[in-house]
């Protein structure tokens, strides 16, 4: 149950987010179908993994990918589904916790706290920064290719 | 197209392109190709979040520099799109400044989703982020309504051209306070999980996400300057947190 509501939950705050930043028509669904598909899969990896930080590296590998496929499909930026996608994943919670330690002077859980929320902003960034730095060479290739094929025709 | 005619229109599409939200290395890409599909020896384009500066050389060794300053930014996605389709057009087809200059009025025209609607997306993302973080679904309503609050304060403050770090102290404190207090008054149990929830609507995600992909790219300095306003922003919502939570000292467990 619990499950089911993080994941139904996760879908409508990504759609509420893509509603501030304008996204229109069938991009909403499919932004918030990343933030869904996003926290499902750091649902899942659950029973495998126990590092938190390793589980949001991954579903943020997945989310640029999710992100980097559909601006291709819709013609359009990738921080149109990039930024919606992530939504879930934002250490919200751990950021509160650190400002709660800290309101209750309680400094070697803040310590604690704040680490493991820089761990996760990290592992959410390399995620991003992998596959980004993939697209680019991907990119550079094929316009590699592309001058190649009109020097001989 | 008048060199000086073509490189002002570009600079507009880049400057709107930078408002809504892209990021820095997208609009040095976007306005290189579309100046250079044109009859052009030279473009050199260098873009922080907060100015672009262009130099153009054209055929005739006319050498032209324009700069603008970006003050303000209101993410913006399908504003992005448009002018994304825009630029490719522009290189594709070569239009006359007059076609551009028509088609970008109609882009910038366009309005997003209305206060009505935003205040309710601030409702929905307030409380299904609340019971995301395990509130139940009486802390989700009072989460609504303090988001729904909370929508019309920073409407209300930017109106007043009050600047982020303070808006952002303001919000955060609103929130804090009315979520300790409905939670006192006994509309909510978790007043943690009533504040996540509101939290996420301040927290500068759209900044950490771009200014990571601004440094992957090597926009070294929009990164750095984008990561920093991300931190001094997560600051001040600390800081209207600390200050409901002093006003409201006997309330909080």
């Amino acid at each position: 149950m619990t499950i089911f509501l993080q994941i139904l939950t996760a879908f409508l705050g990504s759609i509420g987010f893509s509603i501030l930043f304008n996204v229109r028509g069938s991009k909403l669904f499919i932004a918030g179908l990343g933030g869904a598909l996003s926290w499902g899969l750091y649902l899942a990896l659950g029973p495998v993994l126990s590092s938190d930080s390793i589980k949001y590296f991954i579903a943020s590998l997945f989310v640029t990918i999710y992100a980097e496929a559909f601006a291709r499909i819709k013609k359009s930026p990738t921080t149109s589904f990039l930024v919606p996608g992530f939504i879930p994943l934002i250490p919200g919670g751990a950021l509160y916790n650190t400002m709660k330690y800290a309101l209750h002077n309680d400094w070697s859980l803040f310590a604690d706290k704040a680490s493991y929320t820089v761990q996760l902003a990290l592992a959410i960034a390399a995620g991003i920064v992998a596959i980004s730095s993939f697209m680019r060479m991907v990119n550079a290739t094929i316009h590699y290719i592309n001058l190649h094929k009109h020097k001989n025709t | 197209m008048k060199t000086e005619e073509l490189l002002c229109t570009a600079l507009d599409i880049g400057e709107q392109m930078l408002i809504s939200g892209a990021e820095v290395s997208r609009v040095e890409d976007s306005l290189q190709r579309m100046i250079s599909s044109y009859n052009i020896k030279r473009v050199d384009v260098f873009t922080i979040t907060s100015s672009i500066v262009t130099t153009v050389t054209d055929n005739e060794d006319k050498t032209i520099t324009q700069t603008r300053r970006i003050n303000k930014y209101a993410t913006d996605l399908n504003k992005l799109h448009d002018l994304n389709s825009l630029s490719r057009k522009i290189c594709a087809q070569k239009p006359e400044a007059d076609e551009i200059h028509k088609e970008l009025e109609s882009i910038v025209a366009k309005k997003p989703y209305s206060l009505a609607v935003q205040c309710f997306a601030f409702a929905l993302i307030a409380g299904s982020f609340t019971i995301f973080f395990g509130g139940n679904f009486l802390d989700a309503a009072a989460s609504a309504l303090i988001g729904f609050i909370l929508k019309i304060s920073t409407y209300t403050l930017s109106k007043l051209n009050i600047n982020m770090v303070l808006s952002n102290l303001v919000g955060s404190f609103i929130l804090s306070f009315l979520a300790i207090l409905f939670v006192f008054l006994h509309f909510g149990n978790n007043a943690d999980m009533i504040i996540i929830g509101n939290i996420m609507l301040l927290i500068p995600g759209i900044g950490i996400t771009n200014s990571i992909r601004d440094i992957v790219n090597g926009d070294l300095m929009a990164g750095i300057l984008r990561f920093s306003e991300a931190i001094i922003v997560s600051l001040a919502i600390a800081g209207g947190y600390f200050l409901a939570a002093l006003v409201l000292g006997g309330l909080v467990r």
